[in-house]
């Protein structure tokens, strides 16, 4: 991938749930260079009318895949679900759903945090202090409902 | 007489019998006595009548004649006066004789088909006799029993035993062994050999693909399940020795460059598995030999003593061997001593058993075992291991180093599995081991287990080890686990617990359940130093469990006797414990997209215990997958797969060789007006890549343009240029090429590739980069000469990448056509090349027939004209991204071998074009002195692609190839930044190019 002297300060396009690393936990210089790898976000169970939201595909896309779940697939409620960068867009698809919808919809919003893993390889592994290094980070996560009010 | 007359007279003449000619018959000449007079014919009718020189009877007339003739000549008025009655009567009796001959003998074909009018005759006539009418079927039926007596009866080879007697299990193995001879079976042969296609390759049988149709099944099991793979072909060699010692023994086979080595902290400590690639001793960066797995086993404390494991490829391996015996100066063979191998716990299955084939069982009489003491079947046998032969020894040890090496090919089971629910089967599949009773653990045993219950420091181990196993439930997904981690355990015989059904494996987690602290521990750290120690590193405990492994029948045999039926086993037998090791396997790390991808865990066994293990993994649901689906694994992983993508190691060399013969044997079965003609299509080598050539060609090329570029002022101190390229030229000549595998190298080529600014891609922070011009890029190229650089090419269009396609660079042109967002570029066009060679194949066809073929001038290839005229060839050549030398410098280039077009390898073409000899020439192929591989076509060669498909993973065409280095530094300097890393490629069989994006993996 890429490497930096500050981990956790590269800033990489990621797969698809992780947005660019956070806060900065440690600002401490290493004086072994590191290669960074990060892990997926942990990956959770889910159910049919879960949506996830990336940055890689098309927005118009995503935003018909939650339409078809809600029209098309006779689902009463989904869960529209964002992390880091795509939390912007999982809102920014919840407020489409709900204007196309003439008001028939409802938003209920959820914040949460996700710990995220990396991986620090030394660029030098036989030095001493070469040891591979593994830390985590938070970022925040958005979890909107979007559903028909119940009669 | 018409024709029609004449075509019908002949007809039946044909079908008369000989001895009915009427031409001069015996008996007319021997005809006794004067009783014919001159003219005279005996009376036999008219249709003798014309016969003899009847007068005005027309003379090329004879025999019979149908009709009335018009002349009517042919009627005699004048009959004979007397006839002689016997002659005549012998005469006529031999006619009738040959009449009567005639009807009754079945001309030609004798089957009753023949009796039926073409247009009435149907296929299937012959196998059901009802088709045919009634008159003939009773001959057709006698005719078909006939022919079923007769038919089988050729075809079948007596066979010396029975079926039932060729099936029974000693004979069975035998036969078993006889066929492994030469390519040994793996453990799970059998199974795979239903299943699989299967392939004799490097000492081994191993299954290809399934018979199924599974390819996206076992995609979709890669990423969303598992899919199980048997590795057990892998070798394994084991080196013991000081800790010290091994480390400074191996590090001359590696180096820091190309990532961690042996030493590398985590790897050491026995928590990780290590890889690396090796060369050979010192020879860093040349004279690779591939790439390595090792594990180190946990430190014993107060003890130096270390054990290390090395899992190499079969072709790897024999190059590996002996450079490892050189290295640690290993050369004393050690004769296993006998006692200490085999320790049997019962009587029964001693290795000394005699087999069926020295006790010579009468039949019928011992053939049902009494209940206690029947004869063991004959132990399969392990004949070497494919590697090496079956009578050379296993163990070196060293006087100087005291280092042992040891060859463990087949003695450990290895198992892969891929997908990110491997923990779950592995999960559900094993279990931990019970802690044995007490009456049990009192009595000495000679199992290991419960002298290993008896240790309490082992047990708390195990203890703990089970406890990071249970843990592992909790996990999501392979992938979270951290690379390479290693978990030993002490497991109960899988068989025991088979399921009734085969179901998936699924983990259990809700969403809502929070991480507890231990599988965090997991996630973030694996697993603890001391939980990676197993019994499995030692030779005794892994005899002893091989050796006492409950037989399948003795297994089933037990489960019959349980009161509910399906039930499991209780309590445990005692045999039934073995220790296995499971190692993480790390799935795609390079690249952006799908991190993690095809992470998956590798269950080690010790020998003998593959089914036991097989069969309950593949009841959890897992799919299975052979050697094809390996390639795809590692290129969905975007990894190179040893031995196809490493052509600077000698098991690549003799691989790629391998695979042109086998693809020119294919190109060659089929009918030559089918086969692709590849020198139309502009291919120089559709069957092999010619990397040697290519890399001095792209030397030329760039010393070409530095010399371009230091000065036209200098251009006619172009021989002074010269020595300034002529040393590099010197130093590489001895050393080929080779891959580049420096890491730094890597990322800094990796950061050029990419374009600087294009949408959704931010620019990267590469403060201690050095940003591609052309000073770095020289310097890179000097420290790799002759270089080539692994490149991963994802299509931006649809296109499917084939084997061997080219990479070529793109031109100005088509750059700036693709950057223009009216039109939809999808890539420029090659136009079809001229087949020269085809008239003297034809030539040669012909010679061949009348005499020898005409001897071949020695201008058959001459330099320049090799490549066919381009379309337009200086727009071609000023496109081409490198200034190249205008045709004038070339020209006074003179002596000098070559313009850039020029191919500098054919210089010495018209000597070695005897080489060339018209038996090599094949109809679309070029013959051996190729000319300029870079300069063949309208766009300039980068390099090839060794494996290429649509990948499912990506939704594009991906393929991973190589280029030469200076090619692509010299491509990526000329590009604008914003096209930056984009080239052409071309499969061997098409003239479209299309455009890909370059990926250099770091």
């Amino acid at each position: 991938m890429t490497d930096g002297r500050v981990p956790g300060a590269a800033v990489l396009p990621q797969n698809p749930l992780t947005p660019p690393s956070g806060g900065l936990q440690s600002v401490e210089m290493d004086p072994v260079e590191y290669t960074l790898r990060k892990r997926l976000p942990r990956k959770l169970p889910k159910r049919r009318n879960d949506v996830y939201v990336n940055m890689k595909t098309d927005f118009r896309a995503q935003l018909a895949r939650c339409q078809k779940l809600l029209e098309g697939g006779g689902h009463r409620e989904i869960c529209v679900h964002g992390l880091g960068l795509a939390i912007n867009r999982a809102i920014n698809i919840a407020l489409q759903l709900q204007a196309s919808s003439q008001g028939a919809l409802q938003l209920a919003a959820n914040t949460s945090t996700v710990e995220l893993v990396d991986d620090l390889e030394p660029d030098d592994p036989d030095e001493a202090p070469g040891e591979p290094m593994t830390r985590t980070r938070n970022n925040s996560a958005i979890h909107i409902k979007v559903y028909y009010p119940s009669p | 007489m018409s024709g029609s007359k004449q075509r019908m007279r002949e007809k039946k003449l044909s079908k008369q019998p000989a001895s009915v000619q009427y031409t001069s018959s015996p008996f007319n000449s021997s005809q006794s006595g004067g009783s014919w007079n001159g003219k005279g014919t005996p009376m036999s009718g008219h249709s003798s009548s014309t016969y003899g020189a009847s007068p005005g009877g027309p003379s090329d007339r004879g025999g019979w004649v149908r009709g009335h003739q018009k002349d009517g000549g042919a009627y005699e008025e004048e009959l004979p006066k007397f006839i002689t009655a016997a002659a005549f009567a012998v005469a006529r009796a031999s006619e009738v004789q040959a009449m009567l001959k005639a009807v009754t003998k079945e001309t030609g074909s004798c089957h009753v088909s023949g009796a039926i009018p073409n247009h009435m005759r149907r296929r299937a006539m012959s196998h059901n006799t009802k088709r045919l009418p009634c008159r003939l079927r009773e001959v057709a039926t006698r005719m078909k029993e006939k022919g079923l007596k007769a038919g089988p009866k050729k075809k079948e080879q007596p066979k010396n035993k029975s079926r039932k007697a060729r099936r029974r299990h000693g004979n069975l193995l035998l036969e078993f062994n006889r066929r492994q001879r030469k390519n040994v079976w793996l453990e799970t042969h059998i199974w795979h050999a239903k299943r699989f296609h299967m392939l004799k390759k490097w000492g081994y049988c191993l299954g290809d693909r399934p018979t199924a149709k599974c390819y996206r099944a076992c995609y979709r099991a890669m990423s969303h399940h598992c899919l199980l793979q048997d590795l057990s072909y892998y070798c394994c060699i084991e080196l013991q020795g000081d800790e010290d010692k091994l480390l400074a023994c191996l590090s001359q086979l590696t180096s820091k460059d190309t990532g961690p080595t042996f030493a590398a902290v985590l790897a050491l400590s026995g928590r990780r598995q290590g890889s690396t690639t090796v060369y050979r001793a010192g020879q860093y960066p040349s004279q690779p030999l591939g790439p390595v797995t090792f594990l180190w086993r946990p430190r014993t404390p107060g003890s130096s003593h270390r054990q290390l494991w090395i899992w190499a490829h079969p072709t790897l391996k024999q190059n590996l061997f002996p450079e490892l015996q050189s290295v640690c100066q290993c050369t004393k063979p050690v004769i296993p001593s006998v006692a200490l191998v085999v320790t049997p716990a019962e009587p029964a299955p001693s290795a000394s058993k005699p087999g069926p084939r020295q006790t010579k069982k009468s039949p019928g009489a011992k053939r049902k075992r009494s209940a206690g003491d029947g004869e063991a079947p004959p132990e399969k046998k392990i004949v070497g291991d494919g590697t090496r032969p079956a009578s050379a020894p296993v163990t070196w040890t060293s006087a100087s180093t005291g280092i042992v090496i040891n060859d463990l090919t087949m003695e450990v089971v290895r198992y892969r599995l891929i997908g990110p629910q491997s923990h779950a089967v592995l999960t559900e599949a094993l279990e931990a081991a019970t802690d044995c009773d007490a009456v049990s653990k009192a009595q000495a045993s000679p199992l290991w287990w419960p002298q290993h219950c008896k240790d309490q420091a082992q047990m708390t181990l195990h203890r703990q080890q089970a406890e990071v196993f249970q843990t592992l439930k909790g996990v999501c997904s392979t992938g979270e686990v951290p690379p390479g981690t290693v978990l030993s355990l002490n497991v109960e015989d899988p068989r025991l617990a088979l399921p009734k059904k085969r179901t998936q494996a699924l983990s259990v987690v809700s969403a809502d359940q929070d991480i507890d602290e231990t599988t965090r521990e997991l996630m973030l750290n694996g697993v603890p130093e001391h939980c990676c120690q197993s019994s499995l590193w030692d030779r005794f405990v892994r005899d002893n469990v091989t050796d006492n492994k409950l037989s399948e029948q003795e297994i089933n045999r037990r489960k019959r006797e349980v009161l509910v039926p399906g039930s499991r086993l209780r309590p445990t037998p005692l045999q039934s414990r073995v220790p296995v090791l499971m190692v993480q396997q790390p799935g795609k790390q390079v690249g952006h997209e799908m991190s993690g991808w095809g992470a998956g865990w590798d269950l080690l066994l010790p020998k003998g215990w593959g089914m036991a293990f097989w069969v309950p993994l593949v009841y959890r649901g897992v799919r299975i997958g052979g050697l094809k689906m390996s390639l795809k694994h590692s290129q969905n992983k975007g990894a190179p797969h040893f031995p196809h993508d490493f052509p600077d190691c000698p098991a690549g060399v003799c691989f790629q060789g391998e695979q042109e013969t086998e693809l020119l044997n294919k190109f060659k079965r089929r009918p030559p007006a089918k086969r692709t003609n590849y020198i139309k299509h502009g291919c120089l080598a559709p069957f092999r890549c010619p990397w040697q050539q290519l890399v001095e060609e792209w030397e030329l090329i760039t010393s070409e343009a530095l010399e371009v570029g230091s000065g036209d002022e200098k251009r006619q101190g172009q021989s002074g240029a010269e020595p300034g390229g002529q040393p590099r030229l010197a130093a590489a000549l001895q050393t080929g090429f080779s891959v580049l595998r420096n890491r730094k190298s890597l990322k800094m080529l990796s950061n050029w590739c990419r374009p600087t600014t294009t949408k959704g891609q931010r620019s990267l922070r590469a403060r201690d980069q050095a940003p591609l011009d052309a000073a770095s890029g020289a310097a890179l190229l000097t420290t790799h000469v002759r270089a080539l650089a692994w490149v991963r090419l994802s299509l931006l269009s649809k296109g499917r990448p084939e084997l061997h396609a080219q990479v070529c660079v793109a031109t100005q042109e088509d750059l700036q056509r693709l950057g223009d967002k009216k039109e939809a570029y999808s890539g420029p066009l090659e136009h079809p090349h001229k087949d020269r060679f085809k008239n003297k194949v034809k030539r040669r066809k012909k010679g061949s027939k009348k005499a020898s073929p005409a001897p071949k001038s020695s201008t058959t290839l001459p330099t320049r004209e090799a490549p066919d005229p381009h379309p337009d060839p200086p727009l071609a050549m000023a496109a081409c991204p490198l200034p190249p030398a205008p045709a004038s410098s070339a020209a006074a280039a003179g002596q000098t071998s070559a313009g850039p077009s020029g191919p500098p390898v054919p210089a010495e073409g018209p000597s070695s074009s005897s080489a060339a000899s018209p038996a090599n020439l094949v109809l679309g192929l070029w013959p051996d002195p190729l000319p300029s591989v870079t300069a063949h076509c309208s766009r300039v060669t980068l390099g090839w692609v060794t494996q290429g498909d649509f990948s499912l993973s990506a939704g594009c065409g991906e393929a991973l190839g190589l280029v030469s280095l200076e090619g692509l530094v010299h491509t990526l300097m000329a590009q604008p930044a914003e096209q930056r890393g984009l080239v052409l490629l071309r499969s061997p069989s098409a003239l479209h190019y299309r455009w890909a994006k370059i990926n250099v993996e770091a």
